[in-house]
């Protein structure tokens, strides 16, 4: 019901300004466009964070992480290995694959260990397995930016960009792949957690790991659940949001996407999924029109990105104390 | 909890006023090593050519940048992502006070006034910057201040650093050193002062009264509160003196390199900065400078072994710089798992016996120092520390309750009980 509520007072607020913008081509409409398209990759990390979070009651820092090596798996796979050709389907599932491997290797080396200790010990053991991660990126591929070519091409055969055009901005294909996803994505993991015995038995060990044990439940089982399908939706954001928007470089989804996505997890009440999801599309529209307006108003004879650099961030970091501040379980916050 | 609480309150040494005492040759062998020690890195310092110098020099630099991320981490039992937010302020400040307002330049040096006055300003200017964020961000309980801290560091970059009077762009802020200390390996020793002034502030800090009502707040809050402890002021006061000493640190990194870059203060230093602490051994001032320093000239240590440099560069065709971005975070990921007390703990039968205990590689029954009940099975350092592995999930249930237990009395800080109760609480204590 919430979930509706919130949803609803976003897209009305994005019409009106959408309708209210229409004709104007430097204003708000095309940074909205954006800023929602780059909201669901957010929002499609901030789910892998509030899954974790759900399991384990730990920032997962290593969520970013987890899609830089996806990526890094599929430009090898395409554009190093010349013979025989990979097609880019298979360099994928082989990707999800490895990463999905990596981050059980990760469950069972770090976060395992470390299930009966403060949250703190395991918050620090994410920090350092995704540097672990940056630095062996770093080793393997030097920091230089690789170009990893897109599954939809942008361009036609006659060099001109292909997908629907809104206020003078063409939508490249592959973001809207993304929001596609992150929609199905959605319904399977509502559905998993409200119907299926495993998405319950993961609610039930997030509230009390003892108490479920005692029950009969696996927690062990629960948590390589857990950290498996973090790592697969980590990987598939990072496959699908690096080609069109970030240079592939080392630890490019930690440094340009998660703190986006931890500010929309909390936006969205750190435990729920739809909230994340909404979450992730307000963060994308705050930074988008923070980073507008900061390029079109001006104070007295300077615009105000000259006053204040890097106003999208800015604006994340007021979001995200704002929200913690005034209503610390977010939009959508609750157990379940 | 509660003996954990009190084992901390007491004076240090009072639980143990009649345990073994070293003789007074005894003493002296402990000073004469102690001595021996301070004098082998100081000859070390001064004999060592100008290039390795400077390494120490930032060696010790990090060491002050990991005391101060200690103060947050091992004592308050928070992290923080965005230190070098921080260090990279200070180091600007420092650098824009001598080049722009007391006219030092890179040709006719700075005289020492300036440069104290800088150091002063450094120091400052990281204080009120961790001030600031603390006042707004410490009263979210929880981890989140991982995640505010985090955003805040990156705000840093793109914002703070790119204002262009302050660090003039991507060239660079020139800092002069003082004209007395204008050698590395003179700045070298200079750094060494500042190390000793910012262990002797942390070593006051701890025993304070002030320190010690930080020290409980790792415990439980809950209980620190019904304590009498305002959690809140304590831990912005935890995290000004953490921003104090990052901003002598930064001050410090400013003449060390006389030209400060906003590149040199990118958010993965910040990261590298945290591990190098839990490597060290949390809360611990002996193992975080040597955890500190010794991240700060492994990679230079990696490239002086001859042929190294050779095998990396045309072997491997990678730099031997990447090496520590492996091992460091390798490092802390094993000392988490297995060696939860990091450095400290490996050099603890060491350093127990300096502070006048019988040599053995094990913690006694009843360690004085307010590293208390020796009982837990790591000793006492780490059960303060809340550090075990297999912490017994006894205490953790238990915690747990009395969390819920003191719930409106955390609400209601002690000095205004009508304080409206509960809306900052998020779900984390619940």
């Amino acid at each position: 019901m919430r979930t509706t509520i919130v949803a609803a007072v976003i897209a009305v607020i994005v019409g009106i300004i959408l309708i209210l913008g229409s004709g104007d081509t430097s204003g708000p409409n095309a940074p909205i466009i954006i800023g929602l398209l780059t909201g669901t990759a957010y929002g499609l990390v901030a789910i892998g964070l509030v899954l974790v979070y759900k399991g384990a009651r730990v920032f997962n820092f290593a969520q970013g992480e987890f899609g830089t090596l996806a990526a890094f798996i599929v430009y090898v796979l395409i554009e190093q290995v010349r013979s025989p050709e990979i097609p880019y389907w298979v360099a994928i599932i082989v990707a999800v694959v490895s990463v999905v491997l990596i981050g059980l290797i990760m469950e069972r080396v770090v976060v395992r260990p470390l299930m009966n200790a403060p949250r703190i010990t395991l918050l620090v053991a994410t920090i350092a397995f995704a540097l672990l991660a940056i630095g062996v990126e770093i080793m393997i591929f030097l920091p230089e930016a690789k170009d990893l070519p897109r599954i939809i091409d942008p361009l036609n055969q006659a060099g001109n960009p292909v997908g629907p055009e809104i206020y003078g901005f063409t939508i490249e294909p592959q973001l809207l792949l993304i929001v596609g996803i992150l929609l199905v994505l959605a319904v399977v993991l509502g559905y998993f957690f409200s119907k299926t015995d495993l998405g319950l038995a993961i609610l039930a060990t997030s509230q009390d790991a003892f108490a479920t044990r005692v029950v009969g439940i696996g927690v062990e089982r629960v948590s390589r659940f857990i950290w498996g399908s973090a790592a697969f939706l980590g990987a598939v954001a990072g496959i699908l949001y690096i080609p069109p928007s970030l240079p592939l470089t080392p630890g490019i989804m930690t440094a340009g996407v998660l703190i986006a996505s931890f500010t929309a997890a909390v936006i969205g009440g750190m435990t729920s999924l739809p909230g994340a999801f909404l979450g992730g599309i307000t963060v994308g529209l705050i930074q988008q029109i923070a980073q507008w307006a900061g390029g079109h108003y001006q104070i007295g004879e300077k615009f105000i990105q000259e006053i204040i650099p890097g106003s999208a961030n800015v604006a994340v970091l007021l979001a995200l104390l704002l929200v913690l501040l005034i209503r610390p379980q977010g939009l959508l916050g609750s157990e379940a | 909890m509660a003996t954990a609480t009190e084992a901390v309150t007491l004076p240090a040494g009072q639980a143990a006023a009649d345990r073994w005492r070293p003789t007074t040759a005894g003493w002296v062998a402990r000073i004469g090593v102690l001595l021996g020690i301070f004098a082998a890195v100081l000859w070390v310092t001064a004999a060592v050519k100008p290039f390795w110098a400077d390494r120490i020099a930032l060696a010790v630099i990090y060491a002050i940048i990991g005391l101060s991320l200690n103060i947050v981490l091992g004592y308050v039992g928070q992290v923080s992502l965005g230190h070098h937010g921080f260090v990279g302020i200070a180091a600007f400040v420092a650098a824009y006070y001598v080049t722009e307002k007391a006219g030092c330049t890179p040709e006719g040096g700075c005289n020492m006034g300036a440069f104290l006055t800088g150091m002063v300003l450094a120091a400052a200017s990281g204080a009120i910057a961790a001030g600031l964020l603390g006042v707004v961000a410490l009263r979210i309980k929880g981890l989140y201040l991982a995640l505010i801290t985090l955003a805040y560091g990156f705000v840093a970059e793109t914002s703070i650093f790119e204002i262009s009077f302050l660090t003039r762009g991507g060239s660079g802020m020139p800092a002069a050193r003082p004209n007395t200390f204008d050698s590395d390996t003179q700045f070298a020793f200079l750094t060494f002062v500042f190390l000793a002034l910012v262990l002797y502030l942390d070593w006051r800090l701890v025993r304070s009264k002030v320190g010690r009502a930080i020290l409980s707040l790792k415990h439980s809050e809950p209980v620190a509160a019904s304590y009498g402890i305002n959690v809140t002021a304590f831990k912005v006061i935890a995290f000004i003196m953490s921003g104090l000493f990052a901003g002598i640190g930064g001050g410090l990194y400013a003449f060390r390199s006389e030209s400060v870059v906003s590149n040199d203060f990118q958010f993965a230093i910040a990261l590298l900065w945290v591990l190098m602490v839990v490597i060290g051994g949390l809360g611990n001032r002996t193992g975080v400078v040597i955890g500190s320093a010794f991240f700060a000239l492994f990679p230079f240590l990696v490239e002086s072994i001859p042929g190294a440099e050779h095998f990396f560069a045309d072997t491997l065709g990678r730099s031997a710089s990447y090496l520590p971005l492996v091992i460091g975070p390798a490092l802390a990921i094993l000392t988490l798992i297995q060696f939860p007390g990091g450095i400290a703990e490996q050099i603890s039968p060491i350093t127990r016996w300096i502070r006048g205990e019988k040599f053995s590689m094990h913690p006694e029954g009843h360690g004085g120092h307010g590293e208390g009940h020796g009982d837990k099975k790591h000793g006492g350092l780490m059960a303060k520390l809340g550090l075990h592995k297999n912490e017994e999930e006894a205490t953790e249930a238990s915690t747990e309750e009395i969390k819920q237990d003191t719930e409106p009395v955390l609400a209601a800080q002690p000095e205004e009980p009508q304080g409206s109760a509960g809306h900052d609480d998020p779900k984390e204590n619940r």
